[in-house]
């Protein structure tokens, strides 16, 4: 093992600081990431500053029809809090499909976030919903956090406090998980929202997670599967690997899309 | 892996062709240069680093350039070394066709990518090429519209 210095801060100005003084810092929010790169040998930073000690970072409240989720809130947590299915329950149903139960009581929204791989599920959560995630600095609308592939609005040394959800009419999130990661080989998060219908595509572009323009602009003429009937998605700007190619995620997109607006009812 | 791609960069051939050839214009542009020199009349050495989301590498690489057609075409082989993280190694044809004021760039990859960054990293390889070929691209218009000064991002 070699070595990496352990700070876990008690306050955002003690892990700004902490972070600034490292040679080469990184914020650890749950780690399932960041620990199994650094076990592979492919990131060695000197200095690990822990976030998940800091006031207010757990945690899920509901007031009226906004939810906040606190940033070092686990998958875990998210998938079993009552409080929250019966407001968004989507959220639940999302957070219970990431992983596996190791990476579920350990991982965290705010860490997934700042991640931002472009097969996590929690992007497309926040992008769907329409989200706001909340940071140290100021607050992030969805449509302008996500930057592409592991790149976000966040600035050098900036932490996300918390991610604050609006209530959607309705919402379903479908995924069809590679059965090795269970990252999703793509996933589609549906949503009947007071501005009109959103759909938030993850797994498949290859710059990150991204809203299917199309199919909203179809579900604008009625919340309903049959809608989604001759809409597609382009496969251009798809991602294509061993697992499947451009064409097929393509084809999921519409597929999963259509699943999701039946289950949202 | 393999990958085609088409860049228009508003500039005559001529002064494309100069551009590709000069190690102060590749260390300008290749996004993680940190180093890049010239070995041999057409041979060149590099260090770059990477980053995509939380992996970090240092690549250490030497290039050739063979097949040259000035200034129309030529090959890029070569190999890189990144430690533990693991190597890339292959060749890229390239080809520059006038059209206008402009000239066209096509290009077409063919690399073997070995080591961990392959095993754990095959779902992200071919979206983190383009996107570096990209931002190189995007570098490489600035780097000529300003006439070459400066050390791109």
């Amino acid at each position: 093992m070699y070595q990496t210095k352990y700070h876990k801060a008690a306050s955002f100005d003690d892990a700004v600081a902490a972070l600034g003084a490292a040679e080469d810092g990184k914020y650890l929010a749950g780690g399932q990431t960041l620990l199994a790169t650094m076990k592979q040998r492919l990131a060695a930073p000197t200095d690990l500053v822990d976030l998940r000690g800091i006031d207010g970072m757990v945690g899920i409240s509901v007031d009226g029809d906004s939810v906040t989720i606190g940033a070092a809130t686990t998958h875990a947590e998210v998938a079993s809090n009552a409080a929250l299915r019966a407001v968004i329950p989507v959220l639940c149903d999302l957070a219970v499909l990431i992983g596996d139960p190791a990476v579920r009581h350990m991982g965290t929204i705010g860490g997934s976030l700042a991640n931002n791989d472009p097969a996590a599920d929690y992007p497309a959560a926040v992008l769907g919903l329409n989200g706001t995630v909340i940071t140290n600095q100021r607050e992030i609308p969805a449509d302008e956090y996500f930057e592409g592939l592991f790149t976000t609005a966040l600035d050098e040394g900036e932490i996300i406090k918390a991610v604050r959800f609006p209530k959607p009419r309705r919402a379903a999130y479908q995924k069809f998980p590679n059965p090795a990661s269970r990252f999703a080989l793509v996933g589609v998060l549906v949503a009947d929202t007071g501005d009109g219908p959103r759909v938030a595509v993850t797994g498949a572009g290859s710059d990150g997670v991204f809203r299917a323009e199309a199919l909203e602009e179809a579900l604008a003429g009625g919340f309903s599967a049959a809608s989604l009937e001759g809409a597609s998605v382009d496969s251009d700007g798809l991602m294509g690997d061993i697992h499947a190619t451009p064409e097929y995620r393509a084809h999921l997109i519409g597929v999963l899309a259509r699943r999701g607006v039946a289950a949202a009812g | 892996m393999d990958m085609t791609g088409e860049f228009r960069i508003s500039a005559p051939r001529d002064v494309v062709w100069q551009a590709l050839n000069s190690p102060d214009a590749l260390r300008a542009c290749i996004p993680g240069c940190e180093a890049l020199e010239k070995t041999s009349d057409n041979g060149f050495s590099a260090t770059v680093m990477q980053k995509i989301g939380p992996v970090k590498a240092r690549f250490n690489g030497e290039v050739q350039l063979e097949n040259i057609n000035a200034p129309e075409s030529y090959t890029i082989r070569g190999e890189g070394k990144g430690g533990v993280a693991g190597f890339a190694k292959g060749g890229a044809d390239v080809r520059l066709a006038e059209d206008g004021g402009d000239t066209v760039l096509t290009y077409t990859v063919n690399a073997q990518i070995g080591g961990k960054l392959a095993a754990l990293g095959s779902r992200l390889i071919e979206s983190t090429s383009k996107k570096l070929a990209a931002k190189f691209f995007e570098n490489f218009q600035t780097y000529i519209t300003e006439g070459g000064a400066g050390r791109m991002s």
